[in-house]
């Protein structure tokens, strides 16, 4: 490395470490600092450690308002997410591997699924007519919904760098379409799986739009929509709003930190094709 | 009219010597070839020669200018790239004149240039055509195009032949040669082929290991082989070599005998073997003998003679054209 | 030849499809109807356009759709120069340059409201962090969400700090798909590092820099969390852009008009992004 490139980094790292870390850092030490203190906002060390009560005190707030939210926001993700990966990657399969008139629909429907923007009123009127308006069930279908064209995309591409032959080696042994699916192709799929399911999960478990619009109400809330509604509720009490944010953050974190690739991999996917 | 010097050229990346000490001396308007099998250093060498890779000691002169500390650009060397580098989104015309517009000459003054060299090249009806409507063929010369009109010094070519399927290869041997004729410049390739060494050179450069096996005309290299090594290389199918015994009852460590300089005889000859294969190329017949005491004696023969696995033969050298190393 | 079922049914396509007609382009579709309507919670009354006459007639949904492109275009144009410059930097072998990665793509992976309501704490005009520091610099900090001639572009500031690892990292793989050989070529030719940088980096990285725009165009043009989390569309309506209004418009009861707003988002969208992607196509590069 020559002196440059270690001075240009050093520099770097000093400016990401202002612009970047210090909001973060921000966050925790004022999750961890007194009531009091935490009005001043300051960027201080904290003089007295109260990290485990402010967080007993989120926890607590509202009855318990945050565990239920995990609860739910984690059920979601889960269901969403399986039958993503199960939807998705059948749709993808099926267009990869049968050249038809159809595919080009099914992809036109793909695109429009990035590009335009949910009809949440009409969609509303839709759930109600389905029962579906403000449940848990109904929030599940909506994130399949609207996450199946990026998943599809993903997939049918992965889908194109498994030879056929594998398919064809199990029909001539006899297998039938499901058997073909479900024991050659998609134990085949693992790496872009694990990407979606990554992907995807950060995506759902931090959608704050989608909640909002299809589970108004006390009784079905999440972890974005509880941290939104706690703002009013902590406005004298600082260190509790950003403890809420500090635990809304934890997860994806996790995550990130075993994940990382597949996370870059999957959201540069496309990048370079053209 | 330049020369290319190479004093005591060393590189090594941390610990691993890449290159030990080459000398080496390229007269002006020679066509001169590094050749050697993988990881040899030849690209290496040519990437010090143009400056992309620095020397970790040594001396290198261009027409008598010590550039050992030069950048690329002031050495006065172009270089034909084994992928051509042509840029996608420039057309040939755009892709030639690069150069000069980064130099910010007057673009009458490079359209001017830019036509000349496509019309040496017989390029001038594709100009305004992108690469990746040209064949490979023509790619090539657009490579070659943009290296000429910078009017360099030394011309250096990486493997340019390495991309094209083998018919086009022999036609673009012939190209490059009338090329080097038309413009006598001094030219370095670097191939892995020994036959596009021997064709093509005026002097080859054999390197292996990171040092220079033998520096000679083709023919040279070929009848008078001063290492085992180069014996082994130069010329398909491969130079007998024996060690041991055998060796040593010719007088030497190391015994070679080209399989095209030996004669075949049913009835007698200095070794006797059996036939154990035979491959017949049309013109020619390669026998595979099994001869007591040898690993295997291959020897090349009319492809019209008539020969039988499992046939006993005797084979024999032609006078003079045996090679001993001590 | 017998014909034979085919092991890729179309049924496979079913379920997906099931699911997405009905709560994608079902509605999607409605909403053209509705948007024709005044529609609230008891009645449905045919309208004809005008709704859309009043969305150009209302200061406060006009400016709605102005700052919706205002901050697309603000939001796409930061994080394609910024995440281009950044990823040069991030592969050019500086010290900490996969640290500095990891670093800068972080924030992608956060909530939105989170990140929202810190920079909203962090912004506060007299109490917040970013103005105590300037006035420890003598500096009077404006009131980044309080002034309505600001707001906006404040959260701009935020939307990109947030977004610029994603720009970033996709650009770092679109430069790792970029072959060494053309940079030697050019400094054979003796291109100086800017030259280097303009006329080999930024057209060989063309793909990357089209998936970029596009997806923070549509993400700018949608952008929704952020804006609501800071100011609500705020002060008055000087930052809502189309996603808010639309919100608005349904908490206030107003669902045609709301959902007029989606289909002019709608259209925005399209009006945008296809010319562009049609126009990045019709230049195109075969690597």
């Amino acid at each position: 490395m020559t002196r440059r490139q270690l001075y240009t980094g050093i520099v770097a790292m000093l400016a990401c470490g202002v612009i970047f870390v210090m909001p973060f850092l921000f966050v925790f030490l004022t999750a961890a600092k007194t009531r009091h203190e935490a009005q001043a906002l300051t960027f201080t060390w904290p003089s007295e450690w109260q990290l485990w009560q402010n967080f007993m005190d989120v926890i607590e707030a509202r009855n318990y308002m945050l565990f239920l939210a995990y609860f739910n926001s984690t059920v979601i993700t889960v269901v969403a997410v399986t039958l993503l990966v199960l939807f998705g990657a059948m749709v993808g399969y099926v267009v990869q591997r049968r050249p038809s008139r159809w595919n080009t629909l099914i992809y036109g429907f793909v695109l429009a699924g990035l590009m335009i923007p949910p009809a949440v009123v009409p969609t509303i009127w839709v759930l109600q007519s389905l029962g579906l308006f403000k449940t848990i069930s109904g929030m599940i279908l909506i994130q399949i919904a609207y996450g199946l064209s990026f998943t599809i995309l993903l997939f049918r591409s992965f889908i194109a760098a498994i030879p056929r032959d594998l398919d064809e080696a199990a029909i001539v042994d006899g297998a039938k379409p499901l058997q073909i699916f479900f024991r050659v192709v998609l134990p085949l799929l693992k790496p872009v799986t694990v990407t979606v399911i990554v992907v995807q999960s950060i995506a759902i478990f931090n959608d704050f739009t989608n909640p909002l619009y299809y589970l108004p109400g006390r009784e079905n809330v999440t972890v974005q929509l509880t941290l939104y509604n706690f703002q009013g509720q902590f406005q004298t009490q600082f260190n509790l709003l950003f403890m809420n944010i500090l635990l809304v953050t934890i997860p994806p974190l996790i995550v990130f930190i075993f994940f990382n690739r597949q996370i870059v991999a999957g959201m540069t996917a496309g990048a370079v094709k053209g | 009219m330049t020369s290319v010097v190479l004093q005591d050229v060393r590189k090594s990346f941390g610990s691993l010597d890449v290159i030990k000490g080459i000398d080496l001396t390229i007269e002006a308007g020679e066509f001169c070839v590094f050749v050697g099998p993988s990881g040899c250093g030849k690209s290496t060498l040519l990437r010090m020669i143009s400056g992309l890779e620095t020397s970790t000691s040594g001396k290198m002169f261009i027409d008598g200018k010590d550039v050992t500390a030069a950048e690329p650009s002031e050495r006065g060397i172009a270089m034909v790239f084994q992928s051509y580098a042509l840029y996608p989104h420039l057309t040939v015309a755009e892709n030639i004149g690069f150069g000069l517009s980064l130099a910010r000459r007057p673009k009458a003054e490079i359209a001017d240039k830019v036509k000349q060299t496509a019309e040496t090249l017989q390029l001038a009806h594709l100009l305004d055509r992108k690469p990746k409507a040209l064949s490979g063929g023509q790619r090539q010369r657009v490579a070659i195009g943009r290296a000429i009109i910078r009017n360099p010094k030394v011309f250096l070519f990486d493997e340019p032949l390495s991309n094209l399927d083998a018919s086009l290869r022999s036609q673009m041997r012939i190209e490059l040669t009338e090329l080097h004729a038309k413009l006598g410049a001094t030219m370095i390739y670097v191939t892995h082929d020994q036959v596009e060494a021997m064709t093509m050179a005026d002097k080859i450069v054999v390197l292996n290991g990171g040092k220079i096996e033998q520096v000679g005309s083709p023919m040279t290299l070929y009848n008078q082989p001063a290492t085992p090594f180069v014996a082994g290389f130069i010329g398909s199918p491969k130079t007998n070599l024996f060690e041991g015994e055998t060796a040593a009852q010719e007088g030497c460590r190391i015994y070679g005998i080209r399989p095209e300089h030996l004669t075949l005889s049913t009835t007698d000859g200095k070794w006797k073997g059996a036939v154990r294969y035979v491959e017949r190329l049309g013109a020619d017949a390669i026998v595979y003998l099994d001869v007591p005491g040898l690993p295997s004696l291959v020897v090349r023969t009319d492809g019209d003679r008539r020969l039988e696995i499992g046939e006993k033969l005797f084979a024999s050298p032609v006078a003079g054209k045996e090679v001993r190393f001590q | 030849m017998v014909a034979r079922k085919s092991p890729y049914p179309y049924w496979f396509v079913l379920p997906a499809a099931v699911v997405f007609t009905t709560l994608f382009l079902a509605p999607t579709i409605a909403s053209f109807w509705f948007s024709l309507t005044r529609w609230d919670l008891f009645t449905t009354q045919f309208i004809g356009l005008e709704n859309y006459k009043q969305f150009f007639r209302e200061p406060f949904l006009i400016k709605g759709l102005i700052n919706t492109v205002i901050y697309a275009v603000t939001t796409s144009a930061a994080k394609t120069v910024l995440g281009l410059l950044l990823a040069v930097l991030l592969t050019s072998g500086i010290w900490a340059q996969g640290a500095l990665r990891t670093i800068i793509f972080f924030p992608v992976l956060v909530s939105t409201i989170g990140v929202g309501i810190t920079f909203s704490v962090l912004m506060h005009p007299t109490r917040g962090l970013i103005n105590v520091a300037l006035a420890t610099l003598g500096i009077h900090g404006p009131g980044w969400l309080t002034d309505p001639a600001l707001a906006l572009y404040s959260i701009v500031v935020v939307d990109v700090w947030k977004g610029v690892g994603l720009a970033t990292v996709i650009y770092i793989a679109g430069l790792a798909s970029i072959s060494p050989d053309y940079y030697e070529a050019a400094r054979i030719d003796g291109a100086t590092r800017r030259q280097m940088f303009f006329r080999v980096t930024v057209p060989l990285s063309k793909p990357a820099t089209v998936t970029v725009v596009t997806l923070s165009l549509i993400g700018g043009l949608r952008s929704f969390d952020l804006i609501w989390a800071m100011t609500k569309g705020g002060p008055g309506f000087s930052s809502d852009v189309l996603a808010s209004v639309i919100y608005k418009q349904y908490q206030a009861g107003f669902y045609g008009l709301s959902t007029a707003g989606n289909v002019i988002l709608f259209l925005l969208i399209g009006l945008i992004v296809l010319p562009l992607t049609a126009w990045f196509n019709r230049k195109e590069i075969d690597l």
